[in-house]
């Protein structure tokens, strides 16, 4: 990864993106319109809301849709670009924001807690505040101690450092257990999963420490900045959410662009030559799979002060298939195509689920969208795998294709893993 | 005071009626989840409001207006509680809303509406230790379903050594908590209580119910207090009918079974089995008839009434009365004329609302019957709703008291206020 | 004249009560209140009269009583046998059960006893029932007595023993008669031999028997010379010191330690200006000052002082904490422990055997629900995560069978087919239409299965609805098997170990010795071989997947006897049956069966060593599975060749 230095960029970077192969990466036609509707959106959304013309919900639907193209793009680079299909990276989106959410809620319960001391007769000991903080926070689910884990909470600092490394570390230990044993296809997707369900499982249960089943809640009253109001506050997290994504979708660019993004892409499409190469598909391998955790736990450590509440149900397993869908339908193996998919999905289920879409009267039966949008999300999966496994991304391609000279053109994204036809 | 109070209403609202023109229609929000997991339980309630809404837009609707209810789905995804309540506070702008069954998503929408001084009724019994300002708990507290529970175990069935048995979550976890406080205050020994946690929709109880047979090793009656929650119930159950296990061998109270998760049940089995409630179906009272009568005529005739139907029932009723009282739906206005609001019970007597925005309301302890209802054999006189028990240290020296002191967490022993929010 | 006409009038208006009032409602209506409104605490007075009053429609009395068959009249307050038919009671007179008119059903009350008071009313009933001649009656007055042993009926329980002609219930009266002799009989020699007999059974009333004789009183200080001590408690082995110390501190012996909360009250009451005890308040911000702070205060005289650190030992000394029995006799209760130390090693054994059956039935259930997948998955290679939809379908199908087949058993024989058939139908149409397209591409069929998995579990929520439904075992698989009161096991869980069992068995027969087998190996091996050697790679694959979807089906069946029967249901066991045969061994049914057995034996283990946090056994166990599979990926039988990898 450390020789991915822009001149070799140029020099392997064979099967890149849609796009020309040479010049400044922010100048790749995919990369520039990627960033220049994000602005738009951004900004859009900005002028709207002042106007009020859209609501507070709705920004903060927009800012959490953000949160969660960026945790899809990680998924595309460990499963578009390297072909490991985990089932878990949700979990990392999780502990990101458990990890900020327990700094807001200390830091907030906190300054609760010195105003009520305060007003006492006797100045207050550590050793009370401490033990009035845990009483807040634990005595809804019926403790009052501080559990270890929240040794750091009172941090600002130690709590960010820890929604990325946390993730960082585990998926690197997991990883390393995981690729030194060779362990791949779905058998890494099904331990991936048992995972998630370890990781939630653990979390459900009150003794470890973090709130059980409640989890965190009222996430969304950031401390100190109590005087600002919601309308304000969500415009904030969208702007972050924004820059947090553009960023990571240049470095997602600039990564996969790069001999680092070949070697990726080839261990997709034929692990065993790749390591009959001589590259240690192993490191490769682990080290996607470790930044990617680490993004995944960024976007979430956005998300959930927007959501205002984080819990064991959102680390559920079928949270982090989700995140695959959402890749497959806007498309494998290209950035925009994760971004689209998520974006397009989550919007599309809380305008289904949401009422938003009208009933279909059938005569004999109406078709209520609030339960049988999962049907539809479901049966459209199915749909996209087996007829368009190029997903929605794909709609991009019939435009370029049209639009490229035949000769001298790029290869695209690759549809789907080759070793079908190898194996035929 | 209280004798002109009323008069003093009618007065201000006849004076200041231009101020106070109603905006139709009166818009109540119903937020309930529709779908996923918790559906089941909700959907009725949701049904409940709407059943409400039409009755009273028969009588002529309120201040003039007619009464509408707007249904969002949170689809059993806590944080979406918090995205609907504050949909439905500043887009539709509803008057009040009645909603949220898991503690979970009361926790997840609290803060929203104590931002957007929203009011919320909520039906479900629940596990106490909290009173927000925004909120109007007319489920049960615990010394309202489980206090009265257990001393019919001590008193009436002599029960010596207890099983508390309960899905891990916050409810059981609060409620065993008090529980073990209070049966330690009563002489029952430490090792006579076991505790044991299952996850949700656990279904492998043969272990389980061969520990609680082994209590009874000592000679003494062995009781089982059961806080599992929803479809775990009926493995655990059908567990019990397989070791034979018998009302006279071993009774059961649970909290968490009414009417609605019997039908899942073949009740043979299971007939002496306790449960706990504020109402059965089986209550004898004139209003009840009526009330079940319109369900089953709007509904159908296999549909079943239980617990929290009734709460939605009172508190509807309740605020319907305080927006007459008050001439206004101002939430401000509406809570004021709230406190000490009267209205009778379905199961006889009548429910108050208490300064500590919960209910006066009578204790039933009904016995499972062949066909799946409950044959009610204990019926208190109405016991005050308490937000802070007083079996737990800390929450002993804790009252709420809104319209006294203005707080909802307030101390005794250094008689300030611990804070205006809630602990989310 | 106006005398007579009074004396008439009188007479006409006393002739209905007097007609209504027997000897029984005359007893009755002296308590009529508690009778009425009973609790456990009062009635026990109520029923000793009742018995005593010798009347022979009083046993009847009493067993309607129980059962809510007695309704008291609003108007008069007098007491019938009164059966609810619509909005009227029917009444049967208390006497001798003659026709007495209809009541509004608001016009009066049914009596409903609670449980506690019935359990009483059962045994002022054992003393009537123990010679009737209705077998039931009689076990039911043993019932009665077992529940809650008295010494007044041992007399009686004696007496009836000798006419007794059923054998089993002969033995039950003997048993029970040492049981109550063990706690309440008169001279030491019944009561040791009653013991001894104790000492060879591990039932939970020979148990508690025993446990009965052996209470004990907690005592602090010099014990009284004539008791009987059980043990002297040591602080650190036999208590902790904080028990220690609540113990002494509930005798008074010990001054309250001072709290946080005194030492802070004590401080505010002497705060003085800005400083207490010569120190100012700012400056009590830690723990340790305001301590200091404290002791200044106390050595003014100002505080009640802090016991000393070491007063616990040296109180100790002094007032021994000792156990004393509740039974005075030595013998006895020497006796008694000796049998209870013999009962309690063999309960052991017993309970060590119960969990292994647990395991084991555990075991079947995972076995029975991973085995479709070890075909389709282990066998043939091809990722099916709707396969715990298959489990639901089969569920499902046996819920419909019984909407239309009322009779359990007939149900279950056609559930089990027609669960097989409709979840192996959906099995060939899913290979057909969605698997085939996919072959070779497993990350994809994993999320395309996955997508049908989301799309079924939704489809049958619109359909049958979230709340789960009742799927009825019939009556001779109700109850359970028991070897003693600790080893004992469902019959349904029996049922599921043999079909588990069965289904093994059919599966390597299928496998090992038919053609299909044959052919199903050699596809997996070599299918270009297998094909240009004239099998239809197709058609095998078809079958296969079928045979593994229908297993699932009948899985689901089984599963639904026992637990839930929702659209989830198939969702909470995919991952742990994908455990299972990926532990197992990929490929290999005994591998399945391996895996299964550690998977459920493994969680057993870890729930015994944690019994109230089922939670955290799951929890472990799945990291432990991560764990092995990391070190051991090929599982515990280990298979060669082309899905090894």
């Amino acid at each position: 990864m450390s020789d991915a230095s822009p001149s070799l960029v140029r020099k392997y970077s064979g099967g890149a993106g849609a796009g020309p192969r040479s010049g400044p990466l922010i100048l790749r036609p995919d990369v520039l319109i990627f960033l220049i509707t994000l602005a738009a959106l951004t900004i859009g959304a900005t002028f709207l809301a002042e106007a009020g013309l859209i609501s507070t919900a709705f920004v903060k639907t927009l800012g959490k849709t953000l949160c969660l193209c960026l945790a899809a793009l990680a998924m595309d680079l460990v499963w578009g670009y390297t072909g490991i299909l985990s089932l878990g990276h949700f979990a990392f989106f999780g502990i990101g924001g458990y990890a900020i959410g327990m700094w807001l809620m200390w830091d907030r319960t906190e300054g609760i807690v010195l105003d009520t001391l305060s007003r006492g007769p006797l100045p207050p000991t550590a050793l009370e505040i401490e033990e009035q903080i845990g009483t807040q926070i634990f005595g809804v689910v019926g403790s009052s101690e501080v559990p270890w884990l929240w040794a750091f909470a009172g941090s600002l600092p130690i709590q960010l450092a820890f929604a990325v490394l946390v993730p960082g570390l585990i998926a690197l230990i997991f990883g390393w257990l995981a690729f030194r044993s060779r362990v791949a296809g779905v058998y890494l997707s099904i331990l991936t999963q048992a995972g998630t369900l370890a990781l939630s499982l653990w979390l459900f249960q009150n003794d470890s420490g973090l709130r059980g089943n409640n989890g965190l809640s009222g996430l969304q009253n950031i401390p100190g900045l109590t005087d600002v109001p919601q309308s304000t506050l969500s415009l904030w997290f969208l702007w972050a959410s924004a820059a947090a994504l553009a960023l990571a979708y240049l470095a997602a660019a600039w990564m996969v662009s790069g001999r680092f993004g070949s070697v990726l892409r080839g261990i997709r499409d034929d692990e065993a030559r790749v390591r009959f190469l001589g590259y240690e598909v192993e490191h490769y391998k682990l080290a996607i799979f470790t930044v990617t955790a680490m993004a995944c736990g960024i976007a979430g450590a956005l998300y959930y002060p927007q959501a205002g509440i984080v819990n064991p149900a959102e680390i559920a397993p079928i949270a982090s298939i989700y995140l695959a869908v959402w890749v497959a339908i806007g498309g494998r193996g290209r950035l925009y195509g994760a971004v689209i998919g998520a974006a397009v999905v989550s919007l599309a289920s809380s305008w289904f689920t949401g009422g938003g879409a009208p009933d279909i009267e059938l005569g004999f039966y109406t078709i209520q969208w609030t339960d049988w949008w999962l049907v539809l999300l479901g049966l459209s999966f199915v749909l996209v795998t087996l007829f368009a496994p190029k997903g929605l991304g794909g709609l991009v391609d019939l435009y370029t294709d049209r639009r490229a000279a035949k000769r001298n053109a790029d290869l695209g994204p690759d549809a789907g893993a080759l070793r079908k036809e190898e194996d035929a | 005071m209280k004798t002109y109070l009323p008069l003093l209403c009618t007065t201000l609202s006849i004076a200041a009626a231009p101020a106070f023109a109603q905006d139709c229609p009166v818009k109540v929000g119903v937020l309930h989840s529709l779908s996923g997991t918790m559906a089941i339980s909700e959907t009725t309630l949701k049904d409940t409001v709407e059943m409400l809404v039409d009755i009273q837009n028969e009588n002529g609707g309120l201040l003039g207006c007619e009464v509408e209810a707007v249904v969002v789905d949170p689809a059993s995804d806590w944080p979406l509680f918090a995205e609907k309540a504050r949909e439905l506070l500043t887009v539709e702008e509803v008057d009040v809303i009645f909603g949220s069954w898991t503690s979970v998503s009361r926790k997840s929408a609290l803060p929203v509406l104590e931002e957007l001084n929203g009011l919320m009724f909520y039906p479900v019994q629940y596990e106490g230790e909290e009173s927000s300002k925004n909120v109007f708990y007319t489920g049960a507290a615990p010394n309202q379903q489980a206090i009265p529970a257990v001393d019919y175990f001590l008193e009436e069935l002599g029960v010596e050594r207890f099983a508390l048995l309960g899905t891990d979550y916050v409810y059981p976890r609060t409620t065993n908590n008090i529980l073990e406080a209070y049966l330690k205050s009563k002489g029952v020994a430490e090792e006579d209580i076991f505790v044991n946690y299952t996850p949700f929709g656990h279904s492998d109880w043969a272990t389980i119910v061969g520990d609680v047979v082994e209590m009874s090793e000592d000679g003494r009656q062995v009781g089982v207090i059961s806080t599992i929650n929803g479809d775990a119930n009926i493995g655990f159950y059908k567990e019990l009918a397989a070791a034979e296990i018998s009302a006279d061998d071993i009774p059961v109270v649970a909290f968490s079974v009414g009417e609605e998760e019997l039908s899942g049940l073949d009740t043979s089995n299971l007939v002496g089995h306790l449960a706990a409630w504020n109402y059965f179906q089986s209550a004898e009272t004139e209003a009840n008839e009526d009330f079940v009568a319109a369900w089953k005529a709007r509904m159908g005739e296999d549909r079943v009434t239980n617990d929290p139907m009734e709460a939605h029932y009172i508190g509807f009723n309740m605020w319907v009365n305080a927006v007459t009282e008050a001439g206004t739906t101002d939430v401000d206005a509406v809570r004021e004329a709230m406190y000490g609001q009267e209205f009778p019970n379905l199961t006889g007597g009548t429910a108050v609302m208490l300064p500590n925005h919960h209910l006066a309301k009578p204790v039933l302890i009904g016995e499972i019957t062949e066909d799946g209802q409950f044959d009610i054999i204990s019926q208190t006189s109405e016991v005050p709703g308490d937000a802070w028990t007083d079996h737990l240290v800390e929450s002993a020296k804790l009252i709420s008291d809104w319209p006294g002191k203005g707080c909802g967490m307030w101390n005794t022993e250094t008689e300030s206020c611990v804070q205006i929010q809630s602990n989310y | 004249m106006t005398l007579i006409r009074l004396i008439a009038a009188l007479c006409l208006l006393a002739l209905p009560v007097t007609a209504q009032e027997g000897a029984v409602q005359t007893v009755l209506q002296t308590h009529a209140a508690d009778i009425a409104e009973p609790s456990r605490r009062t009635i026990q007075p109520v029923l000793d009269d009742l018995a005593a009053s010798g009347l022979p429609a009083m046993p009847a009395f009493l067993e309607a009583w129980a059962d809510r068959g007695v309704v008291q009249r609003d108007a008069d307050g007098l007491f019938f046998f009164g059966e609810r038919d619509g909005d009227v009671y029917i009444l049967r007179s208390i006497e001798d059960g003659s026709d007495a008119g209809t009541v509004g059903r608001r016009d009066a009350d049914q009596l409903r006893p609670n449980a506690g008071v019935r359990r009483l009313i059962a045994t002022a009933l054992v003393q009537f029932q123990l010679n009737d001649p209705d077998p039931d009656r009689r076990r039911a007055a043993l019932d009665a007595l077992t529940r809650n042993p008295t010494p007044d009926l041992l007399a009686p329980l004696r007496a009836s023993i000798e006419g007794e002609e059923d054998r089993a219930i002969r033995q039950r009266k003997e048993a029970l008669d040492r049981l109550i002799t063990i706690r309440f009989g008169e001279d030491r020699t019944t009561r040791l031999a009653a013991i001894f007999w104790m000492a060879d059974q591990v039932s939970l009333e020979a148990r508690a028997a025993l446990n009965a004789v052996l209470t004990t009183d907690t005592f602090v200080g010099q014990p009284p010379e004539d008791a009987n001590v059980a043990r002297s408690l040591q602080v650190g082995t036999d208590i902790t010191p904080d028990q220690a110390l609540a113990l002494l501190a509930a005798e008074g012996i010990l001054p309250e330690d001072v709290t946080r909360a005194d030492r802070d009250a004590a401080l505010v009451a002497a705060i003085d200006g800005d400083s207490v005890a010569g120190v100012p308040v700012s400056s009590l911000n830690t723990e340790d000052a305001r301590w200091a702070a404290y002791a200044t205060l106390a050595e003014n005289g100002a505080a009640r002082p802090r016991p000393p650190v070491n007063a616990v030992e040296i109180l100790l000394a002094a007032n021994p904490i000792v156990e004393i029995y509740d039974e005075p006799d030595a013998a006895i209760t020497a006796a008694a422990a000796e049998a209870l130390t013999q009962v309690e090693a063999r309960v052991a054994r017993a309970q060590a055997a119960d969990l292994g059956l647990d395991a084991l039935s555990l075991a079947s259930i995972y076995f029975l629900a991973a085995i479709g997948l070890a075909i389709t998955f282990g066998v043939m290679g091809v990722i099916n995560m709707a396969h715990g939809e298959f489990i639901m379908i089969g569920a499902y199908t046996g819920y419909v069978v019984q909407l239309f087949v009322p009779d359990y058993t007939l149900s279950l024989i056609i559930a089990l087919p027609l669960a097989f058939c409709t979840a192996a139908a959906a099995g060939v149409a899913l290979e057909r239409l969605v698997i085939r397209h996919l072959a070779h591409r497993p990350l994809e069929t994993l999320l395309a299965t996955f997508g049908i998995s989301v799309a079924l579990q939704q489809i049958f929520k619109n359909i049958f609805g979230t709340q789960a439904v009742p799927l009825t075992s019939p009556d001779w698989l109700a109850g359970a098997w028991t070897l003693n009161d600790v080893v004992g096991i469902s019959y349904i869980r029996i049922a599921i170990f043999i079909l588990a069992l069965l289904f093994l068995a059919l599966l390597v027969y299928i496998l090992r010795r038919t053609r299909l087998g044959l052919e199903v190996r050699a596809v997996t091996q070599n299918p270009g071989m297998a094909a240009s050697l004239g099998i239809d790679p197709d058609r095998v694959g078809m079958a296969t997947f079928a045979l593994g979807s229908g297993i699932a089906g009948v899985a689901g069946v089984a599963i639904g006897l026992f637990a839930q029967v929702t659209s989830e249901m198939g969702a909470s066991y995919i991952v742990q049956s994908f455990m299972t045969v990926v532990v197992g061994g990929v490929g290999s049914v005994f591998g399945t069966l391996a895996g299964a057995g550690l998977i459920g034996g493994l969680q057993k283990g870890i729930e015994w060593l944690n019994p109230s946090n089922t939670l955290a056994a799951q929890t472990y166990m799945i990291l432990f599975i991560i764990l092995f599979i990391q070190f051991r990926p090929r599982g515990i039988v280990a298979q060669k060749g082309r899905f090894a990898q």
